[in-house]
């Protein structure tokens, strides 16, 4: 697939703090491609150096399809994380502004808009000032007004914070969709179980630094391996005593042992000693949600799963 | 410079669209336009009453009074009386406005002549008296059988005729026609009008550049366009604003201005100095935008301002601070010194070039210069503090802080 953009060994300070320590990786045409970390792990900080916002103290960005070395501003979409629109302007106004800033035909992009707002469920709110609506209608609102031009590149930074669920679905069908069409999409969030449904390819990223960068099913099977959880009170050196367990955590009754990679799941079941008091017992993957907690909780999980996989 | 207009053209769109902006556009020129009613109302008031003068003469030549009292326009009425000095206490006591005068041999020979007046009396009066002094003294003089000769060198008096080394030189072309103060006043006026509009509309721009970041917007913008671009815009945007207020205030003023008083006002206005004061204006206008775009994109709003934001808030109004001794002495060295600050010269220069009658263009010309130099550095230091400044949400800048930009 095409590479849209090319992010190389970004570094940035801020004061005597690192914020990125060498941050790479692509985005191609028509993926999604998700930038995951825990909170101030420098998403935002990297997508602001990709808009131009910021500037990296050193490495590089290139977006291909253009030449010249300024930012091809026209064909980014941009939805920061910092949402606001003007608050005394109709919905309609700002969009077209937005547009024209972009250099969208007006006659189109107003089309455009009223398709949009009546996808967003926003129908016949065009007139209506910014300050009249709620917030997840802003958002909408905003939105539209990143893909309204129809970005080659689209980036989102945590599209999905401070949306209900049923506006959430709506997002997430329209991105994919665009995706489909053949944008470029590179979003930002923390909410794992959208990410996890839509995107293609992930980078996480904790400490300005990467901890993970592959597509979905590759960090799947590299770093989610199986585990077992049990309810029931058992002594946790019988756990631990178990073949092909890594870690054993406890909490109250019930104890997650972590197993290895290359874990037959039906024969491990069958190595289970007959002493263990099984209430409940339940055998999946590390999902992505587990994954980031380890990662913002700074345990060494992965660093394990990734070490006994090199 | 595209991107620049495209914001410059929201800017105006969404202000004009904004109620509070139209009402404030009108309400501006009723303001004044209300005041200058208002004034002339109390105006009104103090018309001179006619004040009533009782003469009694002794020495029969009311009539040469009465002319006099016409010939000045005086707003007298003025009789003859034949009550004698010590009867007039309860006439004074119970009038008003009223005032006698005698005449006699006596006071004349003194040359000194009573006059009694009411509590109550205009109070031209006691200057509007002294012009019957003249006359009378024509006739003392008349009573001494001189020639006609003698009568005029007497009465030519002796004046001083003072010629500075400049007057004496150019006196080969003085010109004696005296011209009207209102005519260098107007186009004066008109730059100051235009200055303080556009300087208050500037200082929109200020909250302008603080509310993009409190509305969390400037990054959105700043997808689409640079930080200089932005700002520009901004910048150009408020501009025309600011002319548009003016241009209302004008359409309301000038009408008025002209059926009101009565002098070729607009004529005053078409001349070529109007211009250089006009551009004086801009400059200072250019200035004071850079600086309040700066600061604006500093703070988060007006309400946590800090010492360091106020102060720089008021500098456009130094200058006011300065009426007094520029207008008291227009080549001191206070308005001297104040038109070579960038931040007084754009008002000091309108009120000196106002009230100079010859224009001091050196001055003007490093005046000038210093003006445009100090915009373009502010441009710049504005574009680097609006750079930074804008995308730093929740807190207001420090000034070591804002230091810190300029110098990267």
């Amino acid at each position: 697939m095409e590479v849209m953009l090319t992010v190389d060994n970004l570094e940035k300070s801020f004061k005597d703090k690192k914020a990125l320590k060498g941050i790479s990786f692509e985005v191609r045409k028509g993926e999604i491609m998700a930038i995951l970390g825990p909170n101030g792990a420098g998403k935002s900080t990297t997508i602001r150096n990709i808009m131009g916002i910021m500037y990296p103290d050193s490495g590089s960005i290139k977006f291909h399809n253009h030449q010249g070395k300024e930012i091809p501003r026209n064909k980014i979409g941009y939805l920061p994380e910092e949402r606001g629109l003007y608050k005394n302007v109709k919905v309609m106004d700002i969009l077209l502004y937005l547009a024209d800033l972009k250099d969208y035909p007006q006659d189109k992009a107003k089309e455009r808009i009223l398709m949009y707002l009546k996808k967003f469920d926003l129908e016949g709110k065009e007139k209506v000032s910014i300050e009249e609506l709620s917030k997840g209608m802003g958002q909408k609102v905003q939105f539209i007004g990143s893909i309204l031009h129809e970005p080659e590149l689209l980036i989102l930074d945590e599209p999905f914070s401070g949306l209900d669920p049923v506006s959430q679905e709506l997002f997430k069908e329209e991105i994919r969709s665009l995706a489909d069409k053949g944008t470029a999409i590179l979003l930002s969030s923390h909410q794992m179980n959208l990410v996890e449904e839509m995107c293609d390819r992930l980078f996480m990223i904790q400490n300005g630094q990467k901890v993970i960068y592959g597509t979905l099913d590759e960090v799947k099977t590299k770093y989610a391996n199986f585990k077992c959880t049990i309810r029931g009170k058992n002594n946790l050196a019988d756990l631990e005593a178990i073949p092909m367990v890594q870690r054993v955590e406890e909490k109250d009754e019930t104890t997650v042992l972590y197993l290895d990679q290359a874990v037959n799941p039906t024969s491990w079941l069958k190595s289970l000693p007959d002493s263990i008091n099984v209430q409940e017992l339940k055998i999946n993957r590390i999902s992505l949600h587990e994954i980031f907690i380890d990662i913002a909780t700074n345990k060494n999980l992965i660093q394990e799963a990734g070490d006994s996989n090199a | 410079m595209r991107n620049s207009m495209k914001i410059a053209k929201w800017e105006i769109k969404r202000n004009l669209k904004n109620k509070s902006f139209v009402i404030g556009l009108f309400l501006t020129p009723l303001l004044i336009l209300g005041f200058g009613f208002l004034g002339s109302l109390f105006d009104s008031d103090d018309e001179p009453e006619e004040t009533t003068v009782f003469v009694n003469d002794q020495l029969e030549i009311y009539d040469m009074l009465a002319e006099t009292v016409a010939q000045y326009d005086l707003e007298w009425e003025i009789h003859q009386t034949k009550l004698a000095e010590d009867a007039i206490q309860d006439e004074l006591e119970n009038g008003e406005n009223t005032a006698y005068i005698f005449l006699n041999e006596e006071s004349m020979e003194n040359g000194v002549i009573p006059v009694y007046t009411t509590d109550e009396i205009d109070s031209s009066f006691s200057t509007s008296v002294q012009l019957l002094a003249n006359p009378l003294q024509q006739v003392r003089i008349a009573q001494l059988n001189l020639t006609d000769e003698e009568i005029a060198i007497i009465s030519s008096g002796v004046v001083f005729e003072e010629t500075s080394a400049e007057d004496y030189h150019a006196s080969g072309e003085q010109s004696t026609i005296e011209e009207n103060p209102l005519e260098k006043l107007v186009p004066g006026l008109f730059a100051g009008v235009i200055l303080f509009a556009i300087v208050i509309t500037g200082m929109m721009i200020f909250q302008s550049a603080s509310q993009e970041k409190k509305d969390k917007i400037a990054e959105i913008i700043l997808s689409s366009v640079t930080p200089g671009e932005l700002m520009n815009g901004k910048i150009i945007g408020y501009f025309v604003l600011g002319i548009i207020q003016v241009v209302v205030l004008l359409v309301f003023v000038i009408p008025f201005a002209v059926t009101k008083i009565d002098e070729p006002i607009i004529e005053y206005l078409l001349v070529p100095e109007t211009l250089l004061l006009v551009l004086i204006a801009v400059l200072g206008y250019l200035l004071f935008a850079a600086i309040f775009v700066g600061i604006g994109a500093t703070m988060a709003d007006m309400s946590t301002s800090g010492n360091f934001q106020g102060l720089v808030m008021m500098l456009p109004f130094l200058s006011f601070a300065l009426i007094g001794p520029v207008l008291g002495d227009p080549s001191g060295i206070i308005a001297k010194v104040a038109s070579y600050i960038p931040f007084t010269s754009p008002g000091v220069l309108i009120m000196r070039l106002t009230v100079l009658e010859e224009w001091p263009w050196v001055e003007i010309a490093i005046a000038v210069a210093v003006l445009i130099v100090s915009i373009l550095l502010f441009m710049k230091l504005a574009g680097k503090i609006f750079k930074v400044g804008i995308l730093m949400y929740g807190k207001n800048a420090t000034p070591g802080e804002i230091w810190k930009w300029i110098r990267s």
